[in-house]
């Protein structure tokens, strides 16, 4: 820790408590119970959220009890069935060993460039909205369209990246047709593909720290180094368990682009979670089965988030 | 000139190299989908491949809009994602406020319910969400693209996050003078929070904008289809057609790039949050 | 809806723009249905990329020409899981069109779905056809069309898998240019002397035969079990049983066959080839490939610069065979003008239609007579390619899968996925995916 100034440091605990929410009783006007204005402001998201986004996710929980005819819409009681047959089905730890890996693999890459490019982009850089855009436009493009390319790029004979990494003398690399290779082919996309979105996430989180904190760390001779852990982290912190949450949850839910780039493939060394699902679902018609595939998902990824609160809720920056 | 002073500008001068190399990678296949939208197949299919054409060839522009009516699919794709966009910052906004600000009874489970919905894969939602459509008798509509998208358990998240690091001293004042919530949210929260917004109206626009799934099952109609559903018939399972494929994804593209190129100081800018200072 | 349709013909991008102001001011789709008369219109959706379009909506004038007050609503939609999901949604929501192009696989769960018409409904109605015309039909493709031996669509066009050459490769690596391989021999030696490594650095810039692997899960799956089932057969084996109670692909001739590409594929270090057979192809650096005739109006212009042929694939260990398929067109039970829709499909099947539609879209025609339409007929001989995979339908042969078709084929595609890329024994990864299978045939006919 290096030492800064009692102001910084007194504003830094009023940033942090009233990060809080609204429980900060200091804010006089506000008291518990703001039962009603808060029932008028989500009434819209409520009426929209129920009808198109609960009922379902409801109402697949209920298949995933059942046999479901997707065709005539028939479902039949089957209790856990789907989830014990799940567990034993040596296919699916697979499959969610592959997604891990995946996962993990991302996750780490995209926050380290995303922070740092936006760190660079924060400063004196020449050509800031032309970069900007530059690394922002593979958020853009649509994610079929995106792996369509990779592809190709991918390809042994056609594409660019054997081709421009044998300029440097790098062998090529059987990228699609070893399963190491695939894995690691899909997680460099995947970084590419996302890490604009946290990118503009990290700018608009940097730009919200005031200068003087800076300046005051300046004066007490700080480098940049620590003023970034000391001053940049710590404030970037809601933007960053953000990122954190949301890249887990996309992260752990990758199809678009597994399906058009690797189609799971090769030996199924990239099929991953959300792949097996839409396999069960569409291919096999086993919507149920789909379900319960989906809700182990969810509960996975639920126990994620909740951990992440609790991390966070210690950190002081309080989650709700 | 001081040492340090060298030492910084040669560390600029770094950064520059290493940040302008980093955009050239990302968007090398860019660049790459452009040059090959301007080739002819028989540059297409060289080997080794070539980066540029032989021959600048923008026909395939023309062949993209003449395979289907794309000049509609735009304006579909476009009033789509416009009004999805602005009703998501509406609605989103509210919400947001009401789990930033508000105490209520039950808010830390809402919230977490909320959030709870995006951990299950679309796959498995998909199809009834599509039933409920159905029961409302929107199959074929506009609506059917249009009004599940009014609410966003991402956006209210995104925004939610932002609310909470706005201080409350601002609103203190506001609410001595009597102001009302709804007016706090409009007159306070909302202009600081320009840049969160732009970034949720972008990312909601290019969301809707690049769907394909649901627009592919809940529109039959040729006048209600969209861009995406479009490029699909140059991307069978057996043949892409590159050279069109490749076209239609540059134009695709090119508007929304277009936009954050000069929208973009709205992300950035705009929260100088003179508000920390005070 | 006609107004779109005028567009592609148009081919009239300026019109297109007038459609950006028309739209401004109605701002709400729906508003030109109106503009209907009294036609009556069948929806029909398909799957044809934007190479078969021109020749479709052509097809569609002339029987809307033919057949006065009849409309055709022809829809696009992808093909494979899109179409599939598409159908489920559409019936679910009572939106199902009233013909629709389908996969043979996907007739079984449309079937149990009681979504689709059984063909004598019509076939034996008073609008119906003879026996003999239905007979006339290649047996293969009814085969397909059914489902337990009840028809429940027809064929709207054919294919089936040949052999794509490159004569001048041939040449130069001191072949006959006119004699293509004739058996499983052949073509080995042939794929060897094609493939070659030109600057000596360990990779082959020439490849000899493309052997069609393909991710097992992913959309080209099914595709790549479908390319290899002709050298099953070729091998004297089966899919399946007659009484389809156990799958035989992991019988001798199916080890026999796997290991003829597993040989393949790894002498010629495929794993490291590039699987855009296309590109290669044309590229020149790929000498010979199974391919479909739907490419033909294609490759007129994208190969002008290769001697290139088609051949009929090599005969096997026990006999010729190259794979059937087509697509096939089922009329749903939610149409409210099923006979209109049955006109279309008794129209479609007419030997002239055929020929028409087939010398349009290089698609094969499916039944006997067309060959003795006389501009047929005249066609043949002056475009020998295509006539090399109309003389194949004669050995064309099909096995319908009647139970869980999607999932085994799934498992089939992973046994040769193993083998090849996997390089795992090849009867092991037969057996180890027929046990999953068998598992599965013995579950759905309980």
């Amino acid at each position: 820790m290096i030492s800064t100034s009692p102001e910084v440091q007194e504003e830094k605990l009023i940033l942090a408590s009233s990060i809080k929410g609204g429980k900060n009783k200091l804010h006089g006007k506000e008291k518990k119970g703001d039962l009603l204005p808060a029932l008028l402001f989500l009434s819209p998201t409520l009426i929209i959220f129920t009808t198109f986004i609960l009922f379902p996710v409801f109402f697949s929980f209920y298949l995933s009890f059942h046999e479901w005819n997707m065709f005539s819409g028939e479902t039949t009681f089957i209790g856990i069935d789907n989830y014990v047959r799940m567990f034993n089905n040596e296919e699916f730890w697979e499959v969610f060993k592959n997604t891990a890996i995946y996962t993990f693999g991302t996750i780490p890459l995209n926050m380290c460039f995303s922070l740092l490019v936006a760190y660079i982009l924060h400063k004196k850089i020449m050509g800031k909205k032309l970069l900007r855009t530059a690394f922002f436009a593979p958020v853009v493009i649509s994610p079929v369209a995106a792996a369509v390319i990779w592809r190709w790029m991918y390809d042994p004979n056609f594409g660019l990246i054997n081709y421009s990494i044998g300029i440097f003398g790098i062998d090529p690399i059987n990228w699609l047709n070893d399963p190491v290779a695939a894995m690691a082919a899909l997680i460099i996309m995947g970084v590419w593909k996302t890490f604009g979105i946290n990118m503009v996430l990290f700018s608009a989180g940097l730009q919200a720290i005031p200068e003087h904190y800076y300046e005051a760390a300046q004066i007490d001779g700080a480098n940049q180094w620590t003023k970034f852990w000391n001053i940049t982290v710590p404030l970037l912190a809601p933007t960053t368990f953000f990122i954190m949450v949301m890249s887990i949850i996309s992260s752990f839910q990758v199809f678009d682009i597994v399906y058009v780039l690797t189609s799971g493939g090769p030996l199924g060394a990239t099929k991953v979670l959300v792949f097996y699902v839409y396999e069960h679902a569409f291919k096999f018609f086993n919507m149920g089965y789909a379900s319960a595939a989906g809700y182990v998902l969810f509960a996975i990824l639920f126990a994620i988030t909740l951990l992440q609160v609790k991390y966070m809720k210690n950190k002081v920056y309080t989650f709700g | 000139m001081s040492a340090a002073k060298i030492g910084s500008i040669s560390k600029s001068f770094l950064e520059h190299i290493f940040i302008y190399i980093l955009a050239f990678i990302t968007i090398a296949p860019f660049i790459w989908m452009f040059l090959t939208s301007v080739k002819d197949m028989a540059d297409i299919y060289v080997y080794p491949p070539q980066w540029l054409p032989s021959v600048f060839h923008f026909d395939n522009y023309i062949k993209v809009f003449e395979a289907a009516p794309f000049a509609r699919y735009y304006m579909n794709s476009f009033f789509v994602a416009a009004v999805v966009t602005l009703g998501q910052l509406i609605t989103c906004s509210l919400a947001a406020y009401a789990f930033a600000r508000l105490n209520f009874k039950g808010r830390n489970t809402l919230f977490l319910l909320f959030l709870g919905t995006m951990m299950i894969p679309y796959n498995v939602t998909m199809i009834p969400s599509f039933m409920v459509l159905y029961w409302l008798g929107w199959v074929d509509t506009y609506q059917a693209l249009i009004v599940p998208g009014l609410a966003s358990a991402f956006g209210t998240f995104l925004l939610r996050q932002f609310f909470i690091t706005i201080p409350k001293e601002l609103e203190e004042a506001a609410y001595l003078d009597g102001a009302s919530k709804f007016t706090v949210l409009k007159k306070i929260i909302i202009p600081l929070s320009k840049p969160a917004l732009a970034t949720l109206a972008i990312f909601t626009f290019m969301g809707v904008f690049n769907d394909f799934i649901w627009a592919l099952i809940v529109l039959n109609s040729e006048d209600l289809r969209t861009v995406q559903l479009g490029l699909a018939i140059f991307r069978d399972r057996y043949l892409t057609q590159w050279d069109l494929l490749m076209a239609g994804s540059v134009t695709a593209v090119m508007p929304i790039l277009l936009v954050f190129f000069f929208a973009q100081k709205y992300f950035i800018k705009g929260i100088t949050l003179s508000g920390l200072k005070d | 809806m006609l107004n779109t349709k005028k567009i592609i013909m148009k081919k009239n991008i300026f019109f297109n723009l007038a459609i950006i102001f028309l739209f401004v001011s109605i701002n709400c789709g729906g508003d030109n249905k109106k503009n209907k008369s009294d036609n009556v219109e069948i929806v029909f959706w398909h799957s044809f990329i934007s190479s078969t379009v021109p020749a479709l909506n052509e097809l569609i004038q002339k029987f809307e020409k033919e057949n006065p007050g009849y409309k055709i609503n022809a829809q696009y939609i992808p093909s494979g899981d899109p179409l599939i999901q598409k159908l489920i949604t559409s019936i679910q929501s009572k939106t199902a069109p009233d013909i629709s192009w389908l996969h043979s696989d996907f007739i079984e769960d449309l079937v149990e779905a009681d979504a689709i018409y059984k063909m004598d409904q019509f076939i034996k109605g008073k609008d119906g056809i003879s026996e003999e015309d239905l007979n006339d039909i290649y047996p293969s493709l009814l085969q397909y069309s059914s489902w337990k031996e009840t028809l429940y669509s027809l064929p709207m066009e054919a294919t089936n898998l040949a052999l794509l050459y490159n004569k001048n490769m041939f040449k130069k690596a001191g072949l006959d240019p006119n004699h293509p391989p004739q058996t499983w021999e052949e073509l080995k030696s042939y794929a060897k002397k094609l493939t070659i490594d030109k600057n000596n650095d360990g990779t082959f810039d020439q490849v000899g035969f493309f052997v069609p692997v393909f991710p097992a899960a992913g959309p080209l799956g099914s595709w790549m079990v479908w390319q290899f089932t002709p050298f099953l057969w070729q091998a004297g084996g089966s899919l399946i049983d007659k009484e389809q109670t156990k799958v035989l692909y992991n019988s001798d001739a199916g080890v026999q066959a796997l290991t003829l590409w597993q040989e393949m594929y790894n002498d010629q270090k495929l794993s490291t080839f590039t699987n855009l057979f296309e590109n290669a192809f044309v590229s020149g650096s790929l000498a010979m490939a199974m391919d479909g005739p739907w490419n033909l109006p294609r490759y007129k212009e994208l190969l002008k610069n290769i001697d290139w042929a088609f051949a009929p694939l090599p005969s096997g260990p026990a006999k010729n065979a190259t794979v059937v398929g087509g697509e096939y067109l089922a009329i749903f039970k939610q149409s409210k003008n099923p006979d209109v829709a049955w006109k279309f499909i008794k129209w479609m099947i007419q030997p002239e239609v055929q020929a028409f539609w087939s010398m349009k879209s290089g698609y094969l025609p499916i039944r006997h007579a067309v060959s003795e339409v006389p501009e047929f007929k005249e066609y043949l001989k002056n475009h020998s390619d295509f006539r090399v995979f109309v003389d194949q339908l004669e050995f064309g042969r099909a096995e319908k899968m009647d139970y869980e078709a999607l999932e085994i084929t799934r498992n089939f595609a992973e046994a040769i996925e193993r083998a090849t890329v996997g390089k795992v024994d090849v009867k092991r990864a037969l057996d180890e995916s027929a046990e999953k299978s068998n598992k599965l045939l013995k579950n759905a006919r309980e």
